[in-house]
């Protein structure tokens, strides 16, 4: 079981003066239980895309398939794949319409007919999985929380439905530091213990770096590289190619490399380099 | 995409051709003029000069054809409905009759007549919202308002606050399917089932909608404070445009289809 995409292409406004391909023979495939980055500079098509594997859009050639199914617009398939895919769109809170965090969360529970326990242990456990102390928030309007509570509230009313696959387009845009984190932490944790697949759209190449072990690299509608994460950010022009950026570690192991040193440090996560800066260095020192 | 697709009345298709640079407030007169000649007429051989006008000015205006039958659409209920109750109501000389049906000669020729002024009117005004921008068009009602400022009509401000409406319709059209593609993720159906259940499937639609558009209205007005917008004060305009060779065959055209159709009704 997994999400797969064949030559998929998509076209806005067919056939107008501003007709443009979005996406360009699309071929991915994406594990189950994987956490997954889709980058690429803006417009590369990655939100185009993203809409494409819960339905919200339909391919003009090519076949998107989740779990067997293809994906059409008829109403069984629909509900099967909305079923089994979340998407948090950009900014989710712009979302929120209820008057408590709890029947914020709830919604999608109730629209896919769970019942009033279900919907109570959903809300509870989508709350604590995003960090949230359900007996404190549950019951305060979703409007009076700080960004980043709101961003999480938003994280959690999709994750309640308990869907197999999410795919979050920039879940950490415009959070501080901790709250970016916090965000992915809790989404990795999610990953381990409930087997949720998780498909992170990122500019963020940090973030993608500590936190993806795959990665779709999109690049004006096209898959440019599909892969391990390290594997990309090892080939330093495919990176310039793409429009995308080193992350940190992987610019000071470059940067290393290129002196001549013989420190090697860990590269797939900020601290992680550090800690291994920290080791060779201290090493050096009792040498 | 499919919710503004369906907004053709006053959408615009950019484009190069002479009807395109043409000054607005010449097309916005012109426009009016050819509606009162629409409703001069009284027989619909009348329509005639107006009806070339128009065919000229689409044709020059290189806008596909299909463009103006999609501005037709949204009111091709109110025409066949409008035919249909000609066709059968209108009494006069049978020239069919089934049963208690009866179609009258009288009532075949009002409802071509009506059939051509619907058509007409609409594609007059879809032929100036496609051949103009939104922006171009509100400065014309601006101008052709202005001389009411003298008698205390605050024009400059209503112009101000239509250019913000335009402006921002796209916006918010786009916010509003934006905003729709998330619920209908978290499962929400929208505008199915019984009348109460598809009211209420709009709630998460529109409180969203509300809360975005305050917060925007909010920003809009500091980042034009910021910019130093002060209400009543004297305006400039970026683009100022200059009476052009063609807007004078605009004009010329129009008086001369108007004055046709108002010697036609008033002498044949």
């Amino acid at each position: 079981m997994s999400i797969e995409l064949k030559n998929v292409d998509y076209v806005y406004d067919s056939g107008e003066p501003f007709e443009y391909f979005a996406l360009r023979g699309i071929s991915l495939h994406i594990d189950d239980g994987a956490f997954v980055g889709i980058v690429g500079r803006t417009g590369s098509g990655k939100s185009t895309l993203v809409e494409h594997l819960n339905g919200l859009l339909f391919s003009a050639r090519g076949d998107v398939i989740v779990d067997d199914e293809i994906v059409s617009n008829e109403r069984t398939v629909l509900a099967k794949v909305r079923r089994r895919v979340g998407i948090v769109f950009q900014y989710p809170e712009d979302q929120f319409f209820a008057e408590t965090i709890f029947e914020e969360v709830a919604f999608g529970c109730r629209n896919y007919g769970f019942s009033k326990e279900q919907v109570d242990e959903s809300v509870h456990k989508a709350m604590s999985t995003v960090g949230l102390d359900p007996e404190r928030f549950l019951s305060l309007s979703p409007f009076q929380l700080s960004g980043g509570e709101q961003r999480r509230v938003a994280i959690a009313s999709v994750i309640a439905m308990g869907q197999k696959y999410i795919i979050l387009d920039e879940p950490t845009a415009g959070l501080d530091s901790g709250s970016k984190l916090a965000v992915l932490t809790e989404l990795e944790s999610l990953r381990q213990t409930a087997n949720v697949t998780v498909i992170l759209v990122s500019h963020n190449m940090d973030e993608v770096a500590e936190f993806c072990k795959q990665v779709v690299v999109l690049d004006g509608g096209t898959v440019a590289f599909q892969g391990s994460t390290d594997a990309f950010f090892s080939d330093a022009d495919l990176v310039d190619r793409t429009g995308l950026e080193l992350p940190q570690s992987y610019r000071l192991a470059r940067a290393l490399k290129e002196c001549g040193s013989t420190l090697t440090v860990n590269e797939c996560s900020t601290d992680r380099m550090l800690d291994s800066l920290r080791l060779c260095v201290s090493d050096l020192g009792g040498a | 995409m499919a919710l503004s697709r369906s907004f053709v009345l006053g959408q615009h298709y950019p484009g190069t051709s002479v009807v395109h640079r043409s000054g607005a407030l010449v097309k916005l007169v012109s426009t009016i003029a050819l509606m009162i000649g629409v409703f001069v007429a009284t027989k619909t051989a009348q329509y005639i000069p107006i009806a070339f006008f128009l065919v000229v000015g689409i044709g020059v205006s290189r806008i596909p054809l299909r463009f103006f039958a999609r501005g037709l659409k949204p009111i091709l209920f109110l025409i066949v409905l409008t035919v249909v109750v000609q066709i059968f109501f209108t009494p006069g000389t049978p020239v069919w009759q089934f049963w208690f049906v009866r179609v009258t000669r009288e009532g075949l020729g009002l409802a071509g007549f009506i059939l051509c002024r619907l058509v007409l009117l609409t594609l007059v005004s879809v032929l100036l919202t496609a051949s103009t921008s939104p922006i171009e068009l509100t400065d014309a009602v601006s101008d052709l308002l202005k001389p009411l400022s003298h008698i205390g009509v605050p024009s400059a401000e209503i112009a101000l606050v239509m250019s913000i409406a335009m402006r921002f319709v796209p916006t918010i059209l786009e916010e509003t399917e934006r905003i729709i593609r998330a619920q209908v993720s978290r499962g929400a159906r929208i505008g199915e089932g019984s009348l109460v259940v598809r009211m209420k499937s709009f709630i998460p639609i529109l409180i969203p909608l509300f809360v975005s558009s305050f917060r925007r209205a909010d920003d809009l007005a500091v980042a034009m404070e910021a910019r130093g917008f002060r209400v009543g004060s004297p305006r400039t305009r970026y683009h100022a445009r200059h009476f052009q060779s063609f807007d004078a065959f605009i004009l010329l055209g129009t008086a001369a289809a108007l004055s046709g159709v108002i010697l036609w009704r008033l002498f044949l």
